[in-house]
């Protein structure tokens, strides 16, 4: 009881410490309400081709404010949360604006700090975004903001091409699966080893006794309950639960606070 | 099921010693014996991100420093503060074997941050020529030095977080009890400060309009 409790104590400390953050919904979170539906469809869309291509997660974010903290620790941590980018490749751009607060971000995770440096960060904020958002435009503004952040990463042909083939996810090669059969082997002969030999040696083995057997140069005695061991192997129900593909989420990669930031 | 005789029986030692080496290993890694060394080698990455963050800073200034002059050779003063601070600071070096000192740190930390107090007062001055804020390679030279800082942010932050995690592991239950009989010799390592200047309520004055 007291351990329930204790878990449903972690389990609502983690949600409330969760709850800081918005939840990762898909490519284009608008929780401040900014981008009008037309513009964050054909954002969504776009964000999702130029994923399939280069395999790089580019998500943009809206909030009504930062709470008081500054953009670049809180972009940090959304970043970090959300997982953006594939594990181990880290290339995740994230479009932080939070609107009361007047102030953007563009996140760049450690494996495209050197395609989209620091420089066009400040450059994409700048020219093209300030202006934007100062009309009061900001779907487009951040849709264009998009298309150059698209532009710089696509100007590298020959880099992109080589990470999208690094995490394509479709191709199997099929020694890969040595070592899942290996583990089964070793697995399997240690699980089913001693019922099969509890089986087998009464049939294959020799009879020294009532109820002890000799196989393989091994003694096996039977107790009074019989052959208990034979109906153990209760079958556990294993359901594996297909991952749908049509719900978006981080690939594990991270930041070290390369970007910039700017307001307007 | 009786299995003696099979397994006591016809086994050389070395074999034996294999076997017991065999289920020892994981049990050791089960008990949390490679939790310390684990620990500490991503505190020192940490810290090594750290050092390499603050490098980048160091590379940036000689040409921030050529940019300024070129366009604001007056602010000789300003100019040199800013040298001398980089001098200063890129002399004190700590190595991950250093960590565990505090007042290395921490002459380290002072460096620092006098660096990073000489190149507020050069931007600020920056503030006063036009020509040279909208020139493009000030504009260069900027984006890349306030992304440093951020990244220098982000590092400081992983490696606070890298020695607390480090620190506890020393201390806690059960890798207190490795760290008693076999790693007697790591030390818990030290960590930023906040530094004194920050501490300080900003002042505002709104007579002076520098």
């Amino acid at each position: 009881m007291a351990a329930l409790a204790l878990l449903l104590l972690v389990a609502f400390a983690g949600s409330a410490l969760a709850q800081s953050l918005p939840t990762l919904t898909g490519r284009v979170v608008d929780n401040a309400g900014i981008i009008d539906p037309a513009s964050e469809t054909a954002l969504a869309a776009r964000l999702e081709a130029f994923e399939g291509k280069s395999s790089d997660q580019i998500v943009v974010a809206t909030i009504s404010n930062l709470g008081g903290e500054a953009i670049e620790p809180y972009a940090n941590r959304l970043f970090r949360a959300w997982g953006l980018g594939q594990a181990g490749e880290d290339n995740g751009i994230l479009l932080l604006v939070a609107v009361e607060d007047r102030r953007m971000r563009i996140e760049v995770g450690y494996g495209l700090e050197g395609t989209l440096t620091d420089l066009h960060a400040k450059l994409i904020i700048e020219n093209t975004m300030v202006p934007a958002f100062r009309a009061g435009d900001f779907s487009g503004g951040i849709s264009q903001a998009v298309e150059d952040i698209i532009l710089v990463l696509e100007g590298n042909a020959a880099e992109l091409e080589a990470r999208a083939e690094r995490n394509s996810e479709d191709e199997g090669v099929w020694w890969e699966i040595i070592p899942f059969v290996l583990f089964f082997a070793v697995w399997g002969s240690l699980f089913f080893g001693s019922i099969f030999f509890a089986i087998f040696a009464p049939i294959f083995g020799r009879k020294i006794a009532p109820g002890r057997y000799r196989w393989l140069g091994v003694n096996v005695s039977y107790g009074g309950s019989g052959s208990s061991s034979g109906s153990r192997s209760s079958s556990s129900g294993s359901s594996w639960s297909s991952s749908s593909s049509s719900s978006f989420s981080g690939g594990g990669g991270s930041s070290g606070g390369g970007g910039a930031s700017g307001s307007w | 099921m009786t299995a003696r005789g099979f397994l006591a029986g016809s086994i050389s030692s070395p074999v034996r010693a294999f076997l017991f080496l065999l289920v020892a290993a994981p049990l050791l890694a089960g008990c949390g014996y490679n939790t310390i060394p684990t620990n500490e080698e991503r505190a020192k990455a940490a810290w090594s991100e750290v050092l390499n963050q603050y490098q980048r800073r160091a590379d940036l200034i000689p040409n921030l420093v050529e940019t300024v002059n070129a366009f604001a050779a007056q602010e000789r003063e300003v100019l040199t503060a800013v040298v001398e601070a980089r001098a200063q600071a890129t002399s004190v070096q700590i190595s991950p074997e250093m960590l565990s000192n505090p007042e290395a740190l921490q002459a380290f930390q002072e460096g620092q941050a006098n660096l990073t107090g000489a190149l507020s007062r050069l931007l600020a001055v920056v503030e006063s020529y036009p020509d040279l804020k909208s020139s493009q390679n000030f504009l260069a030279l900027q984006a890349q030095l306030e992304g440093t800082e951020n990244r220098i942010a982000v590092a400081r932050r992983d490696y606070i977080e890298a020695v607390r995690v480090y620190n506890t592991s020393l201390r806690t239950f059960p890798s207190v009890i490795w760290a008693n009989l076999w790693f007697t010799g790591n030390e818990p390592f030290a960590t930023f400060t906040i530094d004194t200047d920050k501490m300080e309520v900003p002042k505002v004055d709104f007579n002076d309009n520098g």
